[in-house]
């Protein structure tokens, strides 16, 4: 039986004033090593799940364990700390920090991390955005640098701390073709590297990257696809079928 | 209409700016109307209670002639004299409970057909009928003996009229007004007893001869023909040309210098009020300039939008005109308006200090020119700074390419693992300087005027020594001045048997006219001990020093030589060098012995012997022991004076005042630049949250940034108040006729009002940090 990293039980979320609530008695598990996305149509509630699993929203009942520890009993500093050393966020909008250059973007969220020295995370800041392929632009704020840049900036920023899951909400959504490319691309390449990502899309080309995706309608989980590891030689049979398992939910 | 309208919306949407730029002005009017109406009204009051009484232009208080009549008539029959006023009095030192005067006292025969006083109300509250006669053996005192002697009604005041029993004892019937001596500024204090008291006490010092300690006498009160162009210093001179005054005048004043005398509280503490008031009127100028530009910054996309559908520059600043005009003159307004309770509260406050109760009544014609001036000077400031609405670009504004130019602004400064949140805490400062350049400045001007003010209390001491060595001619510790059979040396023995005499000098103060003009003489048996300010002392028998209020007066420098005329003659002196004494307003010279000798005649009871004391600290067992034994014997004299304490007091007051307004300054500021902060940053906030940050350590991020910034305030208001202390009170206390302010404050003294800021802008930062926990980091996904 595989690890559940996450696990979220009967999870419920209405907005105040709202009538019907925009997560409906949600159960899913999240497992080390996959690259899990969330699909679904607008409205469906997949920033809402995304946020409300990985503790950054409230949810009105149900449980979020991550690593058996439930989110909600945790303190604000906990929480904190948790954010810090096991999640990595990577946003449809690249949100850095707007008066730190692309390096100090990644390597500030580096510094919170206890027992690292200064160096090594400077050492891991330069490794990642020369991964990423930034390493000539880090010295640029962020209104300074492309789009792709700073998305591929803010994704070497969620993986400083080597996070047990990166979440991330529709990280192609404002980039253009070329761009989303490299992004999913790198995501992929971490994943084949063993790290977990929670992916929320509407966007199919992203969505074959993972080896998991879940439909969400009307606040609900109605249906989960298992995908094997992308390759790119078949990532047009892999298109395909996720259209096809889509067109049957009435996508 | 659609001014109107976007009138309405931007007050609603810029509320926290209006509630802030609100609280500023009520603070300033109100703290302006108070100090305008205590400023104005005291001395209006002084003067119009001073006329509806007759006292004169100059008063004389002459000694040694049973009736007036020849000498009034004498000063009537003089073509610029207008009117001569008389009121019988006695002269005679007092004691209260077990407290000596320090200067003689003078029981006023009550004539209240010609001086009509005013009485209080037990509780000084207001004013109740004047008795038409007091009863024997009763007193009616000045409200600032309060203060002063700590005295109530029906307590005793005994009036030591001769030796071997000639003690006359009062009872304290209530309190008047007295605006010719009742501050406790004033040494000299009128008391009001019945003719029949005067009669008695009169056949008392008559029949005691030479074992009288009292005195009878009488103030002239003397008035110019209307038109007369003679300066008071000219009129006296005049007036001792042309009489026999000379033979008979104790002591003169004029009407300005008895002014003078009781409103040197109020002038003092209303001139640092008053520059308080512009600090915070500069302060919040500091916060409105700040406002405006966020406020713009922050509507930059709405007003790109309102151009393009035909609103021009104009309009929009127009609006923005109004929106300040309106909360403007909401705070002026209500300021004022609340400034009529403040004002009234003060002057009830004061009455146990300044002897009067002055009126509270707002001046409105001068609140109003304030309010116009003031309000034309902030519509002013408030157009120019709304000019950068001219620069709103609508294609930029809707592109939202503004704000990527604003961000893309370079701030060279490593972020560092040690330390973080200080690190982000600089950063945050250095790329947004505008935004906290407001807060800097007010930090600026409150800890500078707080240091000034700090400095002044440093000066003053806790027991007054500043002000006290300012008014004395020279340093002492106990003066002691045998007036009947008790000899120095028996003095002496006195106070070595408590510890050694390390030095002492003899001091006498005759009167003297100086170029024509009534003064007081510090005459020193050792000159080098007078207060110096400049040039040589007065060692050689042909020289003098003048006060530089002396020296202006008469238009002389060093160098230069005055007529001095005393008892036995005339004779002139060479001004040597300036000297410092602000006893009579600055009005007396000093000289030495031999060269009094040359116009005045020594009598043995003239000499105060001032003593310095191996240990100081024993002054007031000395004094207390010196009383119990010589009694009204030996005057006695210390380094202190009972309106020391009204000074202190209000002081103590005004520190307190400056330092409530300095917290609620910080705090609207702070709030003000806070909220705006939070706003223009909370989507930084929420990143940093999502990257692992607590709310806690955010929150002292934030409020470290403020700290910083009032650091940097604080250092330049320190630096600032120590550059300008000096001059500017200087200029201050030259109305008092203290020539020479030199604060030398401790390290204490120094930093405090630095660290307060601090302290308050870290404080209040924080507090207005607190939203940052309530904030979901989830706002990240609506964007």
């Amino acid at each position: 039986m595989r690890k559940a990293l996450l696990t979220a039980k009967e999870i419920v979320k209405t907005y105040p004033g709202a009538q019907e609530p925009v997560l409906n008695r949600i159960n899913v598990e999240i497992h080390d090593g996959d690259f899990t996305v969330i699909m679904g149509p607008s409205g469906a509630g997949k920033s809402t799940l995304l946020y409300a699993l990985s503790g950054m929203d409230t949810i009105s009942s149900g449980q979020v364990l991550y690593k058996g520890k439930e989110l909600g009993t945790l303190s604000e500093k906990k929480m904190a700390k948790l954010r810090a050393s096991e999640f990595g966020f990577v946003f449809q909008q690249t949100h850095l920090v707007s008066n730190l250059t692309l390096f100090e973007n990644v390597a500030v969220a580096g510094f919170l991390e206890k027992g690292k020295s200064e160096q090594d995370v400077r050492n891991r800041a330069e490794e990642l955005l020369k991964r990423m392929n930034v390493e000539k632009a880090k010295n640029r704020l962020p209104a300074e640098a492309s789009g792709g840049e700073a998305q591929r900036a803010a994704i070497a920023r969620a993986m400083i701390n080597r996070p047990g899951l990166l979440f991330a909400d529709e990280p192609t959504g404002a980039l253009n073709r070329k761009n989303s490319e490299e992004v999913l691309e790198l995501l992929t390449a971490l994943n084949r590297d063993g790290q977990s990502i929670l992916m929320v899309t509407h966007d199919v080309k992203a969505a074959i990257r993972g080896t998991r995706i879940l439909y969400l309608e009307d606040g609900k989980i109605l249906d989960e696809m298992p995908l094997p590891p992308f390759d790119v030689k078949t990532a047009k049979e892999r298109e395909e079928k996720v259209n096809a398992w889509l067109t049957a939910l009435s996508w | 209409m659609e001014i109107k309208i976007l009138l309405k919306s931007n007050l609603k949407s810029h509320r926290g700016t209006v509630l802030g730029v609100f609280a500023l002005i009520l603070l300033v009017f109100l703290s302006l109307g108070a100090v305008l109406t205590v400023w104005n009204n005291s001395s209006r009051y002084v003067d119009s209670e001073m006329n509806r009484l007759g006292y004169g232009d100059i008063t004389a208080w002459v000694s040694g002639l049973q009736d007036t009549t020849p000498l009034a008539e004498e000063v009537s029959a003089l073509d610029e004299v207008e009117s001569v006023g008389v009121q019988s009095l006695i002269f005679s030192e007092y004691e209260i409970g077990d407290q000596e005067s320090d200067s003689e006292g003078q029981l006023i025969t009550y004539d209240p057909g010609h001086y009509p006083y005013k009485f209080f109300t037990e509780d000084l509250s207001g004013y109740q009928a004047a008795p038409a006669e007091i009863a024997p053996g009763e007193v009616y005192v000045s409200a600032s003996m309060v203060s002063m002697f700590g005295i109530q009604i029906g307590d005793t005041i005994t009036f030591p009229i001769a030796r071997s029993g000639g003690d006359v004892i009062f009872t304290v019937a209530g309190f008047y007004e007295d605006p010719f001596m009742g501050s406790s500024m004033i040494g000299m204090k009128g008391f009001l007893i019945c003719e029949q008291d005067h009669e008695e006490i009169a056949g008392v010092i008559e029949e005691s001869g030479v074992d009288n300690l009292a005195r009878e006498g009488f103030m002239l009160h003397i008035s110019k023909v209307s038109g007369s162009t003679l300066t008071a210093a000219q009129f006296n001179a005049f007036l001792n040309e042309n009489t026999s005054l000379t033979s008979y005048v104790e002591f003169t004043h004029s009407k300005d210098a008895i002014a003078g005398f009781m409103l040197t509280l109020q002038n003092v503490f209303t001139s640092l009020l008053l520059a308080f008031v512009v600090i915070l009127l500069l302060a919040s100028m500091a916060v409105l300039s700040h406002s405006i530009g966020s406020t713009i910054e922050q509507d930059y996309t709405n007003m790109g939008i309102l151009k393009t559908m035909g609103f021009t520059s104009g309009k929009l600043r127009v609006i923005q005109l109004l929106q300040y005009l309106i909360i403007t003159l909401c705070g002026m307004g209500l300021g004022l308006l609340l400034s009529i309770l403040a004002a009234g509260f003060i002057c009830r406050m004061t009455v146990t200090t300044t002897g009067l109760l002055i009126p509270s009544a707002l001046p409105i014609g001068i609140c109003l020119l304030a309010l116009a001036v003031i309000l034309l000077l902030l519509m002013g400031f408030v157009w120019l700074r709304t000019g950068k609405i001219h620069r709103i670009s609508p294609v930029s504004a809707i592109r939202g390419t503004w704000k990527k130019s604003q961000e893309s602004k370079k701030a060279a400064f490593p972020i560092q693992k040690k330390c973080l949140s200080f690190w982000l805490a600089m950063r945050q400062l250095l790329s947004g300087k505008r935004r906290y350049i407001g807060a800097c400045l007010v930090a600026v001007l409150l800890v500078f005027f707080a240091s000034l003010i700090g400095r002044v209390n440093a000066w003053l001491g806790p027991n007054g020594e500043g002000l006290m060595d300012a008014f004395n001619p020279a340093d002492l510790h106990i003066a002691a001045q045998p007036m009947g059979e008790t000899t120095i040396e028996q003095v002496e023995q006195t106070i070595e048997s408590y510890t050694s005499i390390t030095d002492s000098y003899d001091l006498a103060m005759p009167s003297v006219s100086v170029n024509g003009v009534d003064m007081t003489a510090n005459v020193i048996t050792e000159p080098e001990r007078f207060h110096l300010l400049s040039e040589q002392t007065c060692r050689n028998s042909n020289e003098v020093v003048l006060t530089e209020f002396v020296a202006a007066d008469l238009g002389v420098s060093v160098g230069d030589t005055v007529t001095v005329v005393g008892a036995l003659g005339s004779g002139e002196y060479v001004v040597s060098g300036i000297y410092q004494c602000a006893n009579d307003m600055g009005m007396n010279i000093g000289m030495n012995r031999e060269g009094y000798d040359l116009i005045g005649e020594e009598s043995p009871t003239m000499w105060c012997t001032h003593y310095f004391l191996a240990d100081p600290s024993l002054q007031p067992e000395i004094m207390q022991a010196l009383q119990n034994t010589y009694g009204g014997d030996v005057y006695l004299h210390e380094n202190s004076w009972p309106g020391l304490a009204g000074i202190l007091s209000a002081m103590q007051l005004l520190m307190i005042f400056l330092y409530a307004m300095v917290i609620l300054f910080v705090l609207v500021v702070t709030l003000l630049t806070a909220g705006k902060l939070l706003r223009a940053e909370q989507k930084d906030l929420s990143i940093y949250r999502t990257l692992g940050f607590s709310a806690g350590r955010l929150r002292r991020s934030f409020a470290l940034r403020f700290g910083v910034i009032a650091l940097l305030g604080s250092i330049l208001g320190t630096i600032l108040s120590a550059f300008l202390t000096d001059p500017l009170v200087a200029v201050l206390m030259r109305i008092e006729g203290i020539s020479n302010f030199s604060s030398q404050p401790g390290i204490f003294i120094v930093v405090l009002p630095g660290i307060v800021v601090i302290v308050l802008f870290f404080l209040f930062a924080y507090l207005a940090a607190g939203r940052i926990g309530k904030a979901s980091p989830a706002l990240l996904a609506e964007e």
